[in-house]
């Protein structure tokens, strides 16, 4: 369904690269470089809908929250379907919680396996965190300890998922204040950890890394660069706002400059195949946010990651 | 099986007021009274103010959730929705849904109604429709009918316009909602 060019691998040496290692990691990277290329979309919401259907040619994806579509009343079903018969959609979940030591449900995994057959998607993505724990629900992904165990729980629960779902796996970062004390690594390292040992790609969230870095009083290129940016395949970015000093990935505001600069390094670097903005509060005129898409577009032309 | 007690301690401190104050107050004993032993004096060292800015990334999560689930009620209220539903999370998420978030909040703003939670008495009437609406829409009810002492059909169209109502809106409207199988599409009225 997905073409991937050969030009398009040649002119990307870092793939090249990639597809002269050996053994598992070959497969999996194997995999993520042929991963079509995208370009620049945005995540969907509802008060956009009609006018978003009408300016298709500016949208070169749509990415849904997944979990809103499970169980869902056949109206809903309508709307999904609508969408999918106009862009290629990204599904995107929040409540897999694949960090959970108590493991992931079993049927809820069997009804996000459903919805991307039907889908049928290039690939789809959930969290680095866990959102259940001995019955309480988070409604959003937590961060989890820098440990060697955390890293084992959470590529049991991918193996899992992988097991049901045979459609790529990439898995983003999330913005926590929370440091779990006992770390025996840092989180770029953790990360790295998780998605080699669970041979998954990586939704890089730079809106995300700036703020985490940011707050914590480090410097977000260097927490850039120490990520495993060879697997990043999908980058959200979004806008904030700063409070009392500190930066809120709000989701709300215009992307800041810091955001944009971030975005172009990992983009430069990165082989990344798709860009996509996030706004979920206060909510522009849509022609506001295409503009926010068009600026990312032509970020990912400049850097030759797509026409 | 201690990981999976640190990550329940971890999730009840971001989501449940009550337990996070009983916490801080003697973390180590808390952490130890919840089945926690090799990490206890690990997870005493949890930074209070770490978990406070954790706390408030979760709660704008469910917010910006509510708000899409209950967009006429947001409208209606405008800055009081954050103020509001700050008050209402205080526990955790009844449901992994965000609808069930939703009508969780509807509910505690209609048990609050009047001032000073909702000022004027559409505003009641508003998010007790619309919580019926989220509840024919994804509970998959074959009949819903409700009757509101207000013009809920004109508050509606007023509030999609981006117009903040003024006045009384008395008029007794009836609303049902009906979908004659749990895979039929849902069809309302109000009259």
């Amino acid at each position: 369904m997905f073409h991937q060019s050969v030009v398009g691998l040649k002119r990307y040496p870092i793939d090249g690269a990639l597809l002269t290692t050996v053994g598992r990691k070959t497969e999996i990277t194997n995999l993520l470089a042929n991963l079509p290329r995208l370009g620049a979309g945005l995540a969907y919401r509802e008060p956009f809908r009609q006018e978003l259907l009408q300016r298709q040619p500016e949208v070169d994806f749509v990415e849904v929250i997944g979990d809103h579509y499970l169980d869902a009343p056949p109206e809903r079903m309508d709307e999904l379907e609508q969408l999918r018969e106009h862009f290629t959609l990204l599904p995107h979940f929040t409540n897999l919680s694949l960090g959970s030591a108590e493991g992931i449900d079993p049927v809820y995994l069997e009804k996000i396996a459903q919805l991307i057959r039907r889908l049928n998607p290039p690939w789809w993505s959930e969290h680095i965190g866990f959102t259940h724990a001995g019955g309480v629900n988070l409604g959003h992904p937590a961060p989890l300890p820098f440990t060697k165990e955390a890293v084992d729980l959470m590529t049991k629960n991918i193996i899992t998922a992988r097991r049901a779902i045979a459609t790529p796996l990439i898995l983003e970062n999330v913005c926590s204040p929370l440091i779990w004390p006992g770390a025996e690594m840092d989180e770029p390292a953790f990360i790295g950890e998780v998605l080699t040992s669970g041979g998954c790609g990586m939704l890089l969230d730079v809106t995300n890394l700036l703020t985490h870095a940011t707050n914590g009083g480090g410097a977000p290129a260097d927490f850039l660069a120490r990520l495993p940016l060879e697997r990043v395949v999908q980058v959200h970015f979004s806008g904030g706002h700063e409070s009392k000093g500190r930066l809120i990935e709000s989701h709300a505001q215009p992307v800041s400059e810091a955001v944009w600069q971030l975005l172009d390094a990992a983009v430069a670097r990165a082989p990344v195949r798709c860009i996509c903005l996030e706004r979920d509060d206060n909510l522009p005129p849509l022609p506001e946010v295409l503009w926010e898409v068009e600026r990312a577009r032509a970020l990912g032309r400049q850097h030759r990651r797509w026409n | 099986m201690e990981l999976a007690l640190q990550q329940k301690l971890v999730a009840r401190l971001v989501t449940d007021r009550a337990f996070r104050e009983k916490f801080f107050a003697d973390p180590a004993r808390v952490a130890a009274s919840e089945g926690l032993t090799v990490a206890a004096e690990s997870l005493a060292q949890i930074q209070p103010e770490q978990v406070r800015l954790l706390t408030r990334v979760h709660r704008r999560r469910r917010l910006a959730q509510a708000g899409m689930q209950l967009p006429l009620t947001r409208k209606a209220l405008g800055a009081r929705f954050a103020d509001l539903f700050r008050n209402y999370a205080v526990t955790p998420p009844p449901g992994k849904h965000p609808f069930e978030d939703a009508l969780g909040f509807a509910a505690y703003l209609a048990a609050n109604a009047g001032p000073p939670t909702l000022e004027h008495a559409w505003m009641g009437s508003l998010v007790r429709y619309e919580a019926a609406h989220l509840a024919a829409t994804w509970q998959r009810k074959k009949f819903i009918g409700r009757v509101f002492p207000h013009a809920i059909g004109q508050l509606v169209e007023l509030l999609a316009t981006g117009e903040v109502p003024v006045g009384e809106y008395r008029r007794t409207t009836l609303a049902i909602w009906w979908r004659s199988s749990n895979r039929a599409r849902l069809k309302h009225w109000r009259l």
